[in-house]
């Protein structure tokens, strides 16, 4: 019973998610113009394999198999699923006559019917399977990839994003290193501290200060307050420095609801 | 008319190129991926992403707090909403596969909020809502920025690093088997060993190695 319901949803969620990436990835090769979505690898891929039905389906076949084993291994697709599998191999099926790119690939329309079809397929192919392994084997699985995900998240992740920001520039090295910090003090996980230096850093490089990075530098600062507050650390730091946590902040903390010992 | 012209006419009136209809697109996306997220929530099989990822609501769901996977996801979906706009390519990896799929569930389970990532229905309004407003968010920057802005925001810089963080996973996983015990380590080894060889990312074949041999050998799940 429970595999009929996983097939059905399977089916509605790879015809969405299909459609949606076919028509994204058509409009890419229009960007700036038209406002696409997908990747800049994916646009790389598909144009380094482009015209040749074969190319794109074996690319997409290489990252099939080990979105398949991630699947059955951990319930986890891959992004490769949305990035690379579905616009490949609806790009192979429309060129399988040996038509051009432009009248196909390009064409969202086109990519968008034959992207809902391979997302049908490919979604429903993959959690089915992986529905239909042992729960004793995925426990295994997930036993194996837990510890190794968690060592990936924290440290390798920091460090090799960490290590980019210092290498792209003075500012997204310096602005990568503050936020990078602060965001695993308050976080818990630098990287998305150092993704906003990057940011903030490399807009600077590019533009100056203009109201863009203006507004981007604010935001990002109004983030990190806003967590900072939600998360209590701003008790735990007062705290941490051994001063008397003011009457007032533990009051507004309990205005909006949440309780501070 | 010129070439010029019809193309120009084309990008402006038609459905499939049209601004107006971006926000369509992004939302059938968007429904189907936060449907994923209900898909793992649920039967802990279909979500939209790295394993890496995945983990980190993993983490979460048992019982260790969504802070990570809240900020890590949220924070990319800001970043990638203000890159799709300037550079004219929205990110779906970090703005729709992460943010959506992973960062904004983390955040709804955090505070308590169940009820859309429980339901099949609820969660695909739930995406498609919120991908409707991503959508126009993007198309809203965009008439306000582009010409203003060249820059990238060193988009190539981090997927340059995510992509190297990617590699990362295959040796790490061949330890994580190694430690688990001898036979799954020596089945991961295998497995990673002939995915190399078969130019396949080494990760997949060290998984399923580990499987393979667990299933003979199983390890005590406490």
């Amino acid at each position: 019973m429970e595999l009929i319901e996983i097939i059905i949803k399977s089916i509605i969620i790879g015809g969405l998610v299909g459609f949606g990436v076919g028509a994204g990835a058509a409009r890419m090769f229009h960007a700036p113009k038209v406002q696409g979505m997908g990747a800049f690898r994916t646009l790389g891929e598909l144009n380094a394999c482009a015209g040749d039905a074969a190319s794109h389906f074996s690319f997409g076949l290489g990252f099939f198999f080990n979105a398949w084993a991630s699947s059955v291994g951990a319930g986890a697709f891959t992004q490769d699923v949305d990035h690379r599998i579905i616009p490949n191999w609806a790009a192979a099926i429309l060129m399988r006559k040996g038509k051009r790119p432009e009248d196909t690939l390009h064409n969202p329309k086109k990519m968008a019917i034959a992207g809902a079809v391979v997302g049908v397929v490919v979604v429903t192919f993959l959690n089915s399977t992986a529905s239909a392994i042992p729960e004793s084997l995925q426990a295994i699985a997930i036993k194996v990839l837990v510890p190794a995900a968690n060592l990936l998240i924290n440290p390798v992740m920091p460090v090799i994003f960490w290590l980019a920001a210092l290498d792209a520039g003075k500012r997204s090295g310096l602005w990568g290193t503050i936020f990078g910090g602060a965001a695993h003090l308050i976080m818990g996980n630098a990287v998305p501290g150092i993704v906003l230096g990057i940011l903030i850093g490399k807009g600077v490089d590019d533009g100056g200060w203009s109201k863009v990075t203006k507004t981007l530098l604010t935001s990002v600062i109004l983030l990190f307050v806003l967590s900072a507050f939600f998360r209590g650390f701003d008790i735990q730091m007062i705290r941490s420095f051994n001063l008397e946590v003011p009457g007032w902040i533990i009051d507004l903390h309990k205005l909006i609801g949440f309780e501070v010992k | 008319m010129t070439n010029q012209q019809e193309t120009e006419t084309l990008y402006n009136k038609s459905f499939w190129y049209a601004d107006w209809s971006f926000p369509i697109f992004v939302a059938l996306l968007s429904a189907g991926i936060f449907a994923g997220t209900h898909m793992y929530y649920q039967y802990h099989i279909g979500a939209f992403n790295d394993v890496a990822i995945v983990a980190m609501l993993e983490a979460g769901l048992q019982g260790a707090g969504y802070g990570a996977a809240a900020a890590f996801g949220a924070s990319f979906l800001f970043a990638r909403i203000l890159e799709g706009s300037l550079v004219g390519i929205l990110d779906i990896g970090g703005s729709l596969q992460t943010g959506l799929g992973i960062g904004v569930p983390a955040l709804l389970l955090g505070a308590g909020i169940t009820a859309p990532l429980e339901s099949f229905v609820l969660s695909l309004a739930t995406g498609g809502i919120l991908g409707i407003v991503i959508g126009y968010v993007i198309i809203g920057i965009r008439k306000f920025t582009v010409g203003q802005s060249n820059s990238t925001f060193g988009a190539d810089i981090m997927m340059g690093a995510g992509n190297a963080s990617g590699r990362f996973l295959g040796p790490l996983i061949v330890i994580s088997a190694a430690s688990a015990s001898i036979p799954i380590g020596i089945g991961s080894i295998i497995g990673a060993a002939i995915f190399y060889a078969w130019k396949k990312p080494v990760a997949g074949g060290a998984i399923l190695g580990a499987m393979l041999f667990g299933a003979f050998f199983p390890i005590s799940l406490d």
